[in-house]
């Protein structure tokens, strides 16, 4: 820990991750409606958030042979939804803005309430009835900050409504090695939501995994730690020091997965996991850190439904280093 | 454990759960409940004290005095705080006077006195009813908000207009128009029991609203708007229709006309304002056009009060008897636009300063265990609020809410967060720097 003289304060700190959003709030300007082709009509609408620009933009993604895989999450999330009879309308990100959570955390009212009128614009145009994110800030955003359940739009983050629906998992097998699971609540969709706080749901999901054991960390439901960083703002050795503080607690009770419902969760747990790696003989963690819904989605029979997420060039060894060998 | 289970909160409390925070939280606050313990109680006190009275009055025979003498002045007043009481006995005549049974033993008048009777009785109703409608854990008026602008605004206007009415001669005989006839008509007056503590009712209660973080303009359009046609449409009718402006007042009716123009363009102008403009606009217009309308209106009639006292007085005779819509108005609608308009910053204050400094957010707050500079204890916010610390907190805050979490007084700190990082750049944006 760097003692007081050498604490970096200044406007560094305060600058949030500049490329990202420079592009992110110069999408916000454009809000003319394209054409949107709609295959399939379905009252449940799917977002899936920005999950693939963290994808392309993270070091240590799987693009860039990391662990940390984020397109997986949409491909979970929809051979989730599948298996409980939903076929969503996919709210993707070639006609949707990002939903603004971040924008709006950073200070940027005016920014996020472009973004907020665009896509609800776009929601309500589609008829969407049931709108399912994967994404624990997209849930507090399109709840609270948006206001949709207010014009009829029920707004539910997907273990909601798997549960609800009643997923089943199918038995994994007698050889199946038994794991022990954690769950890291995320603060947006658990300790923020004043109504419908995701606590139960993920559990109950787990639970019916038959060979995981869900194990809970030091602290957890509303007493959880947060991961380490919030909106996107930025990046140092403190915030280090919160996602090691927190994944050292997946350590202390031996867990074979860390599971987490927020993509910021799994970008921050998955960038020090990867760093751990970069000396093999330092690697910490021995568990493997993914989103609830990957994790699920792994455990059902048949095939993703874009099969396109796993980067051939991923039997490869990764290479050490950083910049890995893109 | 089942879902259902926690959803019905079984598991409320237990380490790992969460406590219930916010408006809609259930759990009330240890203690003795008013019904039925304390009223029991209190009963029990009442009952003696009334017996001891009956007690001394049978017993003890009072000497009341000399009787009045008959050449007093016909102009009786009770003591200041009872004012209002002896203004609800003279206001007993506005209802329907009979009698009942009249010639047979239960023969009943309802007369003045008796409707005075009645009226008087019923600020003491209100006092009686109070704990059965306050039934609230909240003392703080902007956290209640109806109550509040009832019982202070409301009362406190209706206890002066009573007051004012108890001595209706007096105001009478003080404030004559040139003719001799009065300024302040009865019916006027009688009036003041209705105009004034309903406005200032509605005019509290949006500014109570505005300090517990509401968003009042939906409710100031109308409020602007309405009051604003009834101005201009009685200054219409004075002006333009035949026989509403008084032949003896026609030589100033360029004068009326002025003092109509300041009265419609103030509550106009707030209106339009609040009606088309964005907030902080609608509010620049409102601080301008207020005092300045104010100033206006007064300096005028300063004027004309200094250069031509006649016609001053003439003046008056068209806006005083119409004083509930022609003053009282357009003096609603700028001062509830300028509350419902505020910026609610000062609030944030108010709701902090709710902060008796536990400390426990500080031992949950996860910057704590990795910045050096947050050993000294509280919250980050908290302390960057009471400008402990170099607001860098503002940024180095998580927002994860652990703090909010386990706060005893439900102080909700990301929204804190929230609002003064929108803040910090907009004042950013303001400096010249890029606001996107």
């Amino acid at each position: 820990m760097m003692t007081t003289d050498e604490t970096e304060y200044g406007p560094g700190r305060t600058i949030p991750h500049p490329i990202l959003f420079r592009v992110l709030d110069s999408e916000a300007e454009d809000t003319t409606v394209p054409e949107i082709q709609v295959e399939q009509k379905s009252e449940f609408a799917y977002y899936p958030g920005c999950v693939d620009y963290y994808d392309m933009e993270m070091q240590f993604s799987h693009v860039n042979y990391g662990d940390t895989n984020h397109g997986i999450i949409f491909d979970s999330s929809i051979k989730l939804l599948r298996a409980v009879g939903i076929e969503p309308m996919i709210l993707d990100r070639s006609f949707m803005k990002c939903c603004g959570h971040d924008q709006l955390w950073q200070g940027k009212v005016d920014v996020f309430e472009t973004m907020r009128d665009y896509n609800t614009k776009i929601i309500k145009m589609l008829g969407v009835k049931t709108l399912v994110t994967s994404c624990a800030e997209g849930y507090r955003t399109f709840k609270l900050d948006y206001g949709l359940e207010k014009q009829g739009i029920r707004v539910v983050h997907i273990t909601q409504i798997l549960y609800e629906r009643g997923l089943r998992v199918p038995p994994q097998g007698e050889n199946a090695k038994k794991i022990r699971v954690a769950y890291q609540d995320p603060c947006r969709s658990c300790r923020q939501m004043p109504v419908d706080p995701v606590y139960e749901e993920p559990r109950e999901l787990i639970k019916r995994v038959d060979n995981a054991e869900l194990v809970e960390l030091k602290t957890f439901r509303a007493d959880a730690q947060c991961c380490g960083v919030a909106q996107m703002m930025y990046c140092n050795d403190k915030t280090k020091g919160l996602t090691r503080k927190r994944m050292d607690e997946a350590d202390d009770v031996d867990a074979d997965y860390l599971l987490t419902a927020c993509p910021k969760c799994l970008t921050h747990f998955g960038c020090l996991h990867h760093e751990n790696k970069w000396k093999p003989g330092e690697e910490r963690q021995a568990y493997r850190v993914m989103d609830i819904t990957q994790f699920l989605a792994e455990r059902l029979p048949g095939d993703y439904p874009t099969g396109s997420n796993v980067d051939p060039k991923r039997k490869e060894a990764p290479l050490p280093g950083r910049k890995g060998g893109w | 454990m089942e879902i259902e289970k926690v959803k019905e909160k079984l598991m409320e409390g237990r380490p790992g759960f969460t406590r219930q925070y916010g408006p809609a939280r259930s759990d009330h606050q240890p203690g003795i409940p008013f019904f039925p313990q304390e009223v029991t109680r209190d009963l029990v006190l009442i009952f003696i004290l009334t017996a001891i009275i009956f007690f001394l009055t049978a017993a003890v025979v009072p000497s009341l005095g000399p009787p009045r003498a008959e050449n007093l002045s016909e102009l009786i007043v009770p003591d200041w705080y009872l004012l209002f009481s002896w203004g609800l006995l003279k206001v007993g005549d506005i209802f329907p006077q009979f009698i009942l049974g009249a010639g047979t033993p239960l023969e009943t008048q309802f007369n003045a006195a008796f409707w005075g009777d009645i009226l008087s009785g019923i600020p003491v109703i209100f006092l009686i009813v109070l704990p059965f409608i306050d039934r609230g854990r909240e003392a703080r008026p902007a956290k209640a908000p109806f109550r509040s602008a009832l019982g202070v605004s409301f009362l406190l206007v209706w206890t002066f207009c009573a007051s004012l009415y108890a001595i209706r001669e007096v105001v009478a005989q003080r404030w004559q128009s040139p003719n001799g006839a009065p300024l302040f008509p009865d019916d006027t007056m009688k009036w003041f029991f209705i105009v004034p503590p309903v406005l200032s009712f509605v005019a509290t209660y949006v500014a109570l609203r505005r300090l517990g973080f509401a968003p009042m303009r939906k409710w100031l359009v109308p409020l602007t708007a309405a009051p604003f046609l009834v101005v201009a449409a009685q200054s219409l009718l004075i002006l333009f229709m035949p026989g509403w402006l008084a032949a003896s007042v026609q030589p100033y009716w360029l004068e009326v006309a002025v003092l109509l123009l300041i009265l419609c363009v103030a509550s106009g102008a707030t209106a339009l304002a609040v009606l088309i403009l964005p907030e902080s606009s609608a509010r620049t217009v409102v601080h301008i056009v207020g005092p300045a309308s104010l100033v206006a209106f007064l300096g005028f009639l300063a004027f004309l009060f200094t250069t031509d006292y006649v016609g001053y007085l003439w003046v008056a005779t068209v806006l005083d008897p119409s004083m509930n819509t022609l003053i009282f108005l357009p003096g609603f609608v700028v001062v509830t636009a300028w509350f419902g308009l505020r910026r609610p910053y000062s609030s944030y204050e108010y709701l902090l300063n709710e902060c008796y400094q536990c400390g426990k957010c500080h031992t949950v707050c996860p910057i704590t265990k990795v910045e050096d500079d947050a050993l000294g204890g509280l919250n980050l916010v908290y302390n960057s609020f009471k400008k402990q610390h170099d607001g860098v907190p503002l940024w180095t805050c998580l927002a994860c809410d652990a703090c909010s979490a386990v706060c005893p007084l439900d102080i909700k700190y990301s929204d804190y967060i929230l609002e003064e990082r929108a803040r910090a750049h907009a004042r950013a944006a303001a400096d010249g720097g890029e606001r996107t």
